[in-house]
């Protein structure tokens, strides 16, 4: 069971002993945990709703996580300036499917809670294809030659939320963590009795 | 249940805090002297695009030979790339003239105001210095 074709992520072996390190650290290294954004594809996985404005030149992507939005260049050969946490996004179609190369993603997002992670030379292509009124087919191939040994792909099914009145809603994430990153950078109330518990 | 939470989100702050980048948005005159102005030459060793302020280091070569890094803020990313930079601009290697103003507690930090590139041209680094005045002498 699992999204990644074949079962296995191909890590080089010069990229293996940091994968461990994420894995055994994860809940204080993972970026989302700290509420950075969560590139791409994560943020397609997310358990958070997301949204597609469409024209003909830009497709955009909102994501009810953070905030984060994407914007999908048709037909451009633009590349982004620098790197950024949700990177840059060409898009082009392939009959019914929309075809997005992404690059100039930084290397601090991760894939997933498991300390899956990938370099800045990261190219992700993704697949979105229609396969019925209410659901699309996801696909994306990750390619980085500093990471791992082979692209590899993912594929998943998304689902339409089809209530009446379905809408994002905002998930600013950093005020639920405040505390969690600066808590202890806080000045003690003189009420503070968590504070005093510790 | 409120409170063990809260004790629980403590005891993770430690590790993640020191785990995180440093952070820092503060007022040019919480950090920075306008009365210690600096011009650095030297060579990129390093780019850190972070919100809200990007950070340059560079290698800096003395008359004698000596090597000291200096930390050099510029504005956030989207300031520099509206002023012209890019990942090319500002690759790791390229040597760099960087006018600015020393940290207040005479490290090698700097707050940029400008650089100036082998071939003359001079881009502006957002310097949050805005209308600071040297003080009269």
């Amino acid at each position: 069971m699992g999204v990644v074709e074949g079962g296995e992520i191909p890590y080089l072996p010069t990229a293996l002993p940091k994968k461990k390190a994420n894995f055994a650290n994860r809940l204080a290294l993972d970026p989302e945990t700290k509420c950075y954004l969560p590139g791409v594809p994560r943020a397609t996985y997310m358990p958070f709703p997301f949204q597609i404005v469409q024209s003909a030149k830009v497709i955009m992507i909102n994501y009810e996580y953070d905030g984060a939005v994407r914007l999908i260049n048709i037909d451009s050969k633009k590349l982004s300036p620098v790197d950024s946490w949700m990177g840059w996004s060409n898009g082009r179609w392939e009959g019914e499917t929309l075809v997005v190369d992404v690059t100039g993603l930084n290397a601090d997002s991760w894939f997933d809670r498991a300390g899956d992670f990938h370099s800045n030379k990261l190219h992700v292509i993704e697949r979105y294809t229609p396969r019925s009124a209410d659901t699309m087919s996801y696909e994306a191939t990750m390619e980085d030659p500093e990471t791992f040994s082979r692209p590899w792909k993912i594929s998943m099914p998304l689902y339409r939320h089809v209530e009446k009145d379905a809408r994002l809603l905002e998930f600013k994430c950093v005020p639920f963590t405040e505390e969690l990153l600066y808590g202890n950078l806080r000045k003690k109330a003189a009420n503070d009795k968590a504070n005093d518990k510790k | 249940m409120m409170r063990t939470k809260l004790a629980l989100a403590v005891a993770l702050a430690g590790l993640l805090v020191a785990a995180s980048p440093a952070w820092a948005h503060h007022a040019f005159s919480a950090e920075f002297d306008i009365n210690k102005p600096v011009s650095l030459t030297g060579t990129l060793t390093k780019v850190e695009w972070i919100n809200p302020h990007a950070w340059l280091r560079i290698d800096v070569k003395s008359p004698d030979g000596q090597v000291t890094e200096w930390m050099v803020e510029g504005g956030s990313p989207n300031t520099l790339l509206r002023h012209g930079f890019d990942r090319n601009t500002l690759e790791v290697g390229t040597v760099i003239v960087v006018s600015g103003y020393q940290a207040k507690d005479g490290s090698n930090k700097a707050n940029g105001k400008d650089i100036t590139f082998k071939d003359g041209r001079k881009l502006l680094m957002g310097s949050s210095a805005g209308d600071s005045q040297p003080s009269e002498k």
